[in-house]
């Protein structure tokens, strides 16, 4: 079961994050995934470095192959992260998608 | 001193006629008869590397389990440090020796895995990263990758170049009758192997697992008269980072490793280049690069290119030889076993005992074993 207070807790981080500019330091691409994440695979998985100096890391999305590089440019945005069982609530959180 | 006296492991691998328990008994019972001249009352402590028992079998308290295997009531202690559990259990099991507490201790490692799926065993393995990492998605190939490709972009490296690890590996496990893995392969077996997180394809990365593995230590001189295999403990560092690469420095290297190393040549008074042979945490191609360089072993940047000759094999012409025993890579990665393993494939080496894989006149030997992306780095300096 996904604990919703853990997920309240981290949602309070999350905001702090989010709409953020920053670039791509690394990325990897998953093609075998743990178990609450093999619906989603394959995915690219980037580390971000942000304007304001931090590093964090998110799912890209809303990309194209080209995209895969270290040095894209990103900024920060809300997704669904994953889903549990039908009862349990939905987990959002920071992904990253390339600035156009 | 503290000497390392005796080594005993069960076959790694898909063990699927063994459980958990099966394999500790094994290497419990391996390690005294394999010495002979010592029996399990003269063991004061056992100190028990597992890292996934209560993540994948709900099996905890597993000291008591082992006090009933082998019909003892003496101290037994389980470690966790997930990758480097091993390599920490060692560590503590010789500070303990140190302070006088006991004697003669073992260390163990057990870890069981192929009973549950790729995917079951994925998650397990996460949990040994940062609450962001998971969230992610990241897969501990996943964060290796990241490493991988920071570095390959920085040095202007190909795929090809770490491609080299898993080749050597794969020779030295094919001599192993022990290892997972048997069968050599080519650089072109591994560039056609699936991507498993790019840019790590399945032969770039070490398997899941079964296997325990156990090493006797001890400083009593009684039972050291006795013995005529036996080498001493140089050193013995522990150093630890921060668990999430968006904490890190570097991305090209992993510190930890840096300062566990730095501190063990110090203590062992030793040069890298006087090390003959080492056993090093290649749980991806990657990471053996890596160690190469943060052990001092090759310059920063240079590995992919020092690769290529395969200098590090055995039978050609460097001066150390790294991963006889197949490493993780090819003799598999029973997560718990590892760290005991890496000793006791040195143990072997400097005792001359290594058979096919015997590398000629090794007297320093050298293990490297690591937690998580290098959360934990535990370096072991071994001679005789």
């Amino acid at each position: 079961m996904i604990s919703p207070v853990k997920i309240w807790r981290r949602q309070k981080e999350i905001r702090r994050i989010l709409g953020k500019k920053g670039q791509v330091i690394t990325w990897t691409k998953i093609l075998a995934a743990g178990a609450e994440f093999k619906i989603q695979a394959p995915y690219p998985v980037v580390l971000v470095q942000l304007d304001d100096g931090q590093k964090v890391f998110g799912q890209l999305v809303d990309y194209h192959q080209k995209d895969l590089k270290i040095g894209l440019k990103v900024i920060s945005t809300l997704r669904k992260v994953r889903t549990g069982t039908r009862e349990d609530i939905i987990v959002y959180g920071v992904k990253f998608k390339p600035i156009k | 001193m503290v000497s390392v006296a005796g080594y005993y492991t069960t076959q790694f691998g898909e063990l699927w006629e063994k459980s958990f328990s099966d394999l500790v008994k094994e290497a419990l019972f391996g390690l005294l008869k394999s010495v002979q001249k010592i029996d399990k009352n003269e063991i004061d402590a056992i100190f028990f590397s597992n890292m996934l028992g209560g993540v994948l079998e709900n099996n905890l308290h597993t000291p008591s389990k082992i006090s009933e295997l082998l019909g003892v009531n003496i101290p037994i202690f389980r470690i966790e440090a997930a990758c480097a559990s091993g390599g920490a259990a060692f560590h503590l099991a010789k500070k303990y020796i140190e302070s006088g507490s006991a004697k003669t201790v073992i260390v163990l490692g057990a870890e069981k895995m192929t009973d549950y799926s790729p995917e079951e065993t994925t998650s397990a393995l996460i949990s040994a990263a940062s609450g962001e990492e998971q969230e992610a998605g990241l897969t501990f190939p996943g964060l290796y990758a990241m490493l991988a490709n920071f570095y390959l972009q920085k040095y202007h490296y190909k795929e090809e170049n770490l491609a080299y690890i898993a080749v050597k590996n794969h020779f030295h496990g094919s001599l192993n009758k022990k290892a997972h893995f048997r069968k050599r392969i080519t650089v072109k077996n591994v560039l056609e192997s699936p991507y498993i997180a790019f840019p790590l394809k399945v032969l770039d990365s070490s398997p899941i697992s079964d296997g325990a593995a156990a090493v006797l230590l001890t400083s009593d001189n009684n039972i050291l008269k006795k013995l005529t295999n036996k080498i001493e403990i140089l050193a013995s560092e522990v150093a630890t980072d921060s668990i999430s690469l968006a904490r890190r420095k570097d991305l090209d290297s992993i510190l930890a490793t840096k300062i566990a190393a730095e501190k063990a040549f110090k203590t062992a008074a030793l040069a890298p280049k006087e090390i003959n042979v080492a056993e090093l945490h290649d749980c991806f191609s990657i990471a053996e690069i890596l160690a190469m360089e943060d052990l001092g072993f090759w310059e920063k940047g240079t590995g992919g290119k020092n690769i290529l000759e395969l200098p590090t094999m055995l039978g050609n012409s460097g001066d150390l030889v790294v991963n006889t025993s197949g490493g993780l890579k090819a003799s598999g990665h029973p997560v718990g076993a590892t760290g005991v393993k890496q000793i006791g494939e040195i143990y072997l080496q400097l005792t001359n005992q290594a058979e096919e894989r015997q590398v000629k006149k090794a007297h320093y030997g050298l293990a490297h074993n690591v937690g998580g992306s290098g959360g934990t780095a535990v370096v072991t300096i071994l001679g005789i």
